[in-house]
């Protein structure tokens, strides 16, 4: 039993290709303890103790470089913002559940959310007294260290004048009992009134540095003062996201909204029964606006703004239907091509040609086409069919959409092109010869010998054209202003918020994971069909 | 025996000729004559590179023919086809089928009116014949060599060919695992009746399997060079044969032929350009005289052998 989950394990560890997490399955059974020590040390503690290593160094590093949009985010700041942003999305999401919720559930969210407000006006007012009170102190503070050097820089001042006005005076009056013709003199002058210069100058240099030291306290953040202005802000921020739910939970809720307007209807239906002549038409007009009215509030839905979390999403789905449109061109060409040197021949001026075109170019070749092809989103009948699909609808699949999908199908097709015809073209003359033995035909010999002999190949270039679509679709969005991780890279570049550059490394760690995960996704599947069992894990 | 089972097989000055840059193409088989009798078993046996595989690939329709014709069932060969099933030195198997799947592919194609409940009874009915009841879902990878090659026999005696090629089947097997595939396969053609070429070097073997043997001269220009009948009744067993008398005879005059086509092997000679392709020297020497008449290939026809069973001749 015990020894079957075992079994059970590795096979899995095995086909997800985590193969690192091998050695603690047997370690777990007790099997060769020492063997299993070495295999964790190396392919597990190396690896956390580098990512420690990095950790540190960030930490170290970002402390170091100040830019002009604040310090770089180290790994502490990083994670906030991550936290936050995450945050931010369970807001939108709790809101848009709000507008959704009707009955009992509705008024006992409504008054959770009371009395959460209720305690927070409490510590608005706390923290907001805590901020003046930090402002206070740090003015304080601030005083008390600008205070000695203030007075430095103005002793210092009061030297450097003195210096200048004795010195003026006494070259004044060595050149006034300088010789006429005695060429001599009049050099050592010269070069007397220089050295005075100079000896000014060094004190205008250890001024400079003071005034340097002067601007530095200022400049200097009050700890205190932070945190206490962080902590207002947190509280202004979920006194604002509340305010927002309590509206959602009361007035703007969808349900309550419906509930006024068929109050209205009745009140309007009655109007109209007992409405004389003329103004009937006033009265049958207002019932058949208000039953518009309903059935807008009926279909539409909360209004939810674009989070990173829904972005990624977006991007994922434009990354597959992309690497599916790639897919769909890629295998059926590469299978030609590997099964007639005529067509290899054919095709390989053009691969050749379009391979090494960048995504920048394509982008928006296909956005003048796609646009051109779909016109206006919403009079487009295939548009429109996308939107109300169930899954895909939600994404809003609009041209920009579709041209960085093209985009990505466009630059990652060649690696699934190249393998899917080396496949093709290099099987076992073995299986060949079966083939013509069993005077297989066409389509048989396709689907039972070639397909299968060339698919481990296939996937192999499936996987590196998935890779290559992430990387190309990033930068497709960014162009084609298209929702997604590319449009909020931008949209954070642009905006100029002091958490602009915090986002920005949190959006490379989530494409670097996301890109690990598709690569790893598809190592299982390049395992499940490469029938020799034999696929590198990394 | 109508006149049409008697010559099941045949192989009329076949030649296989390779195009050579430099001078006239080199013919590596040339001349090769055999007459086989319908549910004969014929070994093929020479020194290797003599062009066994060659011959036997002709066959089987994978490797183009030059000049002369095969004849199987009184249809000239005109390409593979399922009628003529190959058995590999390499067990040739698809890595992504099972033994099941293997066997299945060949099955369906044989049997392409036979409901799903026959083909299926068909796959197991073959694949318990040659010993793989246990083994019909395992993978290629998850089988030993032997099992491999076990897949393979069935995979061809399934598709119910006329005539069965062992290339040199048990090429890659350990001796065990080779005897017990050689009675494996005797068990088989027992119940079968397929008329079966089997190209082999291991003499042993030639002996035990065959009901004719077919001595192959040296290439280039290989032909047959003598053709000796094995006169043990069927069923067979190791013991019986490897015991008698007989046995050694034909052991002995199998490898006497062997050692003397040795020393005219290509290599202790010039290189063949050097030398007029129409010399005598790639001729097999004369061994068993008194036994079939020497002379040109053309005249060793299997069929038109006149001597009986070998015993008194080799004496």
């Amino acid at each position: 039993m015990l020894d079957g989950l075992k079994t059970f394990l590795l096979k899995a560890v095995d086909l997800s290709a985590l193969t690192f997490l091998e050695p603690v399955v047997r370690l777990a059974w007790g099997e060769e303890p020492p063997v299993q020590m070495r295999r964790i040390g190396r392919n597990i503690v190396i690896p956390l103790i580098a990512i420690g290593a990095f950790l540190v160094a960030w930490t170290l590093i970002s402390d170091k470089i100040q830019t002009k949009a604040g310090k770089l985010p180290g790994p502490v700041a990083t994670y906030t913002q991550a936290s936050k942003i995450w945050l931010t999305h369970q807001q939108e999401e709790e809101k848009k559940a709000a507008y959704d919720l009707t009955g009992p559930g509705r008024e006992a969210r409504l008054a959770e959310v009371e009395t959460r407000l209720d305690d927070l006006v409490a510590l608005d007012e706390t923290a907001r007294q805590g901020v003046i009170d930090a402002k206070a102190a740090a003015a304080d503070a601030l005083a008390q260290a600008q205070a000695p050097i203030d007075a430095k820089i103005d002793a210092l001042k009061g030297q450097i004048k003195t210096a200048k006005a004795t010195r003026k005076t006494e070259l004044k009056t060595a050149a006034a009992a300088l010789d006429a013709g005695n060429k001599d003199a009049y050099a050592t002058f010269l070069a007397s009134m220089q050295d005075g210069a100079q000896a000014i100058e060094a004190d205008e240099d250890k001024l400079d540095v003071l005034k340097a030291q002067y601007k530095a306290v200022t400049d200097a953040t009050h700890d205190p003062l932070v945190e206490a202005q962080k902590e207002a802000t947190r509280v202004a921020e979920e006194i604002q996201h509340l305010t927002a739910m309590k509206d959602l939970l009361g007035g703007r809720n969808r349900g309550e909204k419906l509930a006024g307007l068929e109050t209205k209807l009745e009140a309007a239906t009655a109007a109209f029964y007992t409405a004389p002549g003329e103004k009937a038409y006033n009265a049958a007009n207002k019932i058949s606006m208000t039953k518009r009215s309903v059935t807008r509030t009926t279909q539409a839905n909360y209004p939810t703004p674009y989070t990173l979390p829904y972005q990624v999403l977006r991007s994922i789905m434009c990354v597959f239907v992309g690497f599916l449109i790639g897919t769909a061109v890629a295998v059926p060409v590469g299978v030609l091509c590997g099964l007639s040197p005529t067509i290899m021949a054919a095709m390989t001026p053009f691969i050749a040609l379009f391979k090494p075109v960048s995504p920048i170019v394509w982008l928006p070749i296909m956005l003048i086409i796609v646009t051109g092809l779909v016109g206006d989103p919403d009079n487009n009948a295939f548009i429109q069919f996308l939107w109300k699909l169930p899954f895909i609808g939600s994404y809003e699949v609009n041209p920009a959409f579709l041209a960085s999908a093209a985009v990505v199908a466009l630059c990652s097709l060649w690696a699934t092109l190249a393998n899917t015809a080396l496949g093709v073209a290099s099987i076992d003359q073995d299986h060949i010869n079966v083939a013509r033995v069993l005077k297989l035909g066409f389509w048989n010999r396709l689907f039972k010998i070639v397909l299968p002999s060339a698919l481990p190949l296939m996937f192999a270039g499936m996987r590196i054209s998935l890779g290559v679509g992430w990387m190309v679709l990033v930068a497709a969005e960014l162009l084609a202003s298209s929702e997604g991780i590319g449009k909020y890279v931008i949209d954070q570049f642009n905006n100029g918020s002091s958490e602009s550059f915090a986002s920005l490394i949190v959006v490379v760690f989530v494409v670097g994971i996301i890109g690990l995960l598709l690569d790893r996704i598809m190592i299982v599947f390049q395992r499940a069909v490469s029938f020799d069992g034999s696929v590198a894990s990394i | 025996m109508s006149n049409n089972d008697s010559r099941y097989v045949e192989i009329v000055n076949l030649v296989k000729a390779y195009p050579n840059p430099l001078g006239d193409a080199i013919k590596v088989v040339d001349g090769y004559n055999l007459t086989i009798k319908k549910g004969d078993l014929v070994t093929v046996i020479g020194h290797s590179g003599c062009g066994k595989s060659t011959v036997l690939m002709m066959l089987a329709g994978l490797n183009p023919i030059t000049s002369g014709d095969v004849v199987v069932d009184g249809r000239v060969v005109d390409g593979p086809g399922p009628d003529r099933a190959v058995v590999f030195q390499a067990p040739c198997l698809l890595p992504w089928l099972t033994s099941y799947g293997n066997v299945m592919l060949g099955v369906k194609r044989c049997y392409p009116h036979a409901s799903k409940k026959d083909r299926d009874d068909i796959v197991k009915y073959y694949l318990n014949l040659v010993g793989l009841a246990d083994s019909m879902h395992k993978y290629p990878r998850e089988m030993s060599g032997g099992m491999q090659q076990r897949v393979g026999i069935a995979r061809a005696i399934a598709l119910k060919p006329k005539m069965l090629l062992l290339d040199e089947p048990f090429g890659r097997l350990d001796s065990l695992t080779r005897m017990d595939l050689q009675d494996t396969i005797l068990d088989i053609l027992d119940k079968e009746k397929i008329t079966t070429m089997l190209i082999t070097h291991d003499v042993d073997e030639a002996v035990y399997m065959a009901d004719r043997i077919c001595m192959m001269t040296n290439g280039p220009e290989a032909r047959v060079g003598q053709v000796l009948n094995v006169p043990f009744e069927r069923p067979r067993t190791r013991a019986d044969v490897t015991s008698d008398d007989l046995f050694f005879d034909l052991r002995a005059s199998l490898i006497s032929f062997l050692e003397k086509n040795e020393k005219t092997r290509p290599g202790d000679q010039p290189a063949p350009a050097a030398q007029p392709l129409d010399q005598g020297v790639y001729e097999a020497p004369s061994l068993l005289d008194t036994h079939a008449p020497r002379g040109g290939g053309a005249d060793l026809v299997l069929a038109g052998s006149t001597s009986g069973p070998g015993q008194g001749t080799l004496n």
